[in-house]
């Protein structure tokens, strides 16, 4: 399954799940949470949950996890992204292939018709 | 003043370099990609936003809590944020208790020298002299 990743052109499955078991790639050390807790800027986040009418108030722990949520996720989008340019044997991604995997992931879905 | 909310978006800097570290050496990233990738950032935190504010409400609270944020992640699928997220929570946790411990050790070192000073004014002058 790791084989999938590392740039064989042999594309397996395009699920979610792909690119965890990639062992060529340099991962960010998520193990390591003391290193850097959070790189978005918290009034950022907190900026974007307020524009929520129906949230009242946030505590700052819920404005903490949210960030690192976030950025988690923009790992994933862009490591889902890049299985699809690898397909196309690009080393640059480019906006059809956040499209492509937006369309294939199920957990993207939210994401349809908001990126216009 | 009055953007959409989906306008209110993340630093491109910080964006970037997540990206970067997420993919392997060598490999680029469009503007118009990343620019994607940052509004897309910015509606899965509205979207989390809201699905965290039902668990908030159904538990009849008006303030929204990490917990609630937990339960959004697996509502929205992405269960395997869920672990990540509970370990820097919890490190976030230790470095709130250790720079309120700081803050009070601070405070208590403050009041410790505004005690001494109203109970011997006589003593004011060698204070001065052991703080330089």
């Amino acid at each position: 399954m790791a084989a999938a990743a590392a740039g064989s052109g042999t594309p397996r499955e395009e699920e979610g799940s792909s690119g965890e078991a990639a062992a060529p790639q340099p991962q960010a050390p998520t193990s390591a949470p003391g290193a850097r807790l959070s790189r978005l800027p918290l009034a950022r986040v907190k900026a974007l949950v307020k524009a929520d009418p129906d949230v009242t108030l946030a505590g700052q722990e819920a404005i903490f996890i949210l960030a690192r949520a976030a950025e988690l996720f923009v790992e994933t989008i862009a490591k889902d992204a890049y299985c699809c340019a690898q397909q196309g044997k690009r080393k640059t991604l480019q906006r059809r292939d956040l499209d492509n995997a937006i369309e294939a992931v199920d957990e993207f879905a939210f994401l349809e018709g908001t990126l216009d | 003043m009055a953007e959409r909310p989906e306008d209110l978006n993340l630093p491109n800097a910080v964006i970037t370099r997540i990206i970067k570290e997420a993919l392997p050496d060598g490999v680029n990233i469009s503007k118009e990609a990343r620019s994607a990738i940052s509004r897309a950032a910015s509606v899965f935190v509205l979207y989390a936003t809201s699905c965290a504010n039902n668990f908030a409400m159904k538990g009849k609270r008006k303030t929204l809590n990490a917990s609630d944020v937990l339960s959004a992640m697996e509502e929205m699928e992405f269960q395997r944020f869920v672990a990540p997220l509970k370990e820097a929570l919890e490190a976030y946790r230790r470095e709130q208790r250790g720079k309120k411990e700081a803050s009070e050790q601070k405070k208590k070192d403050k009041d410790r020298k505004t005690d001494s000073e109203e109970q011997d004014k006589s003593r004011e002058e060698d204070n001065d002299e052991e703080q330089s």
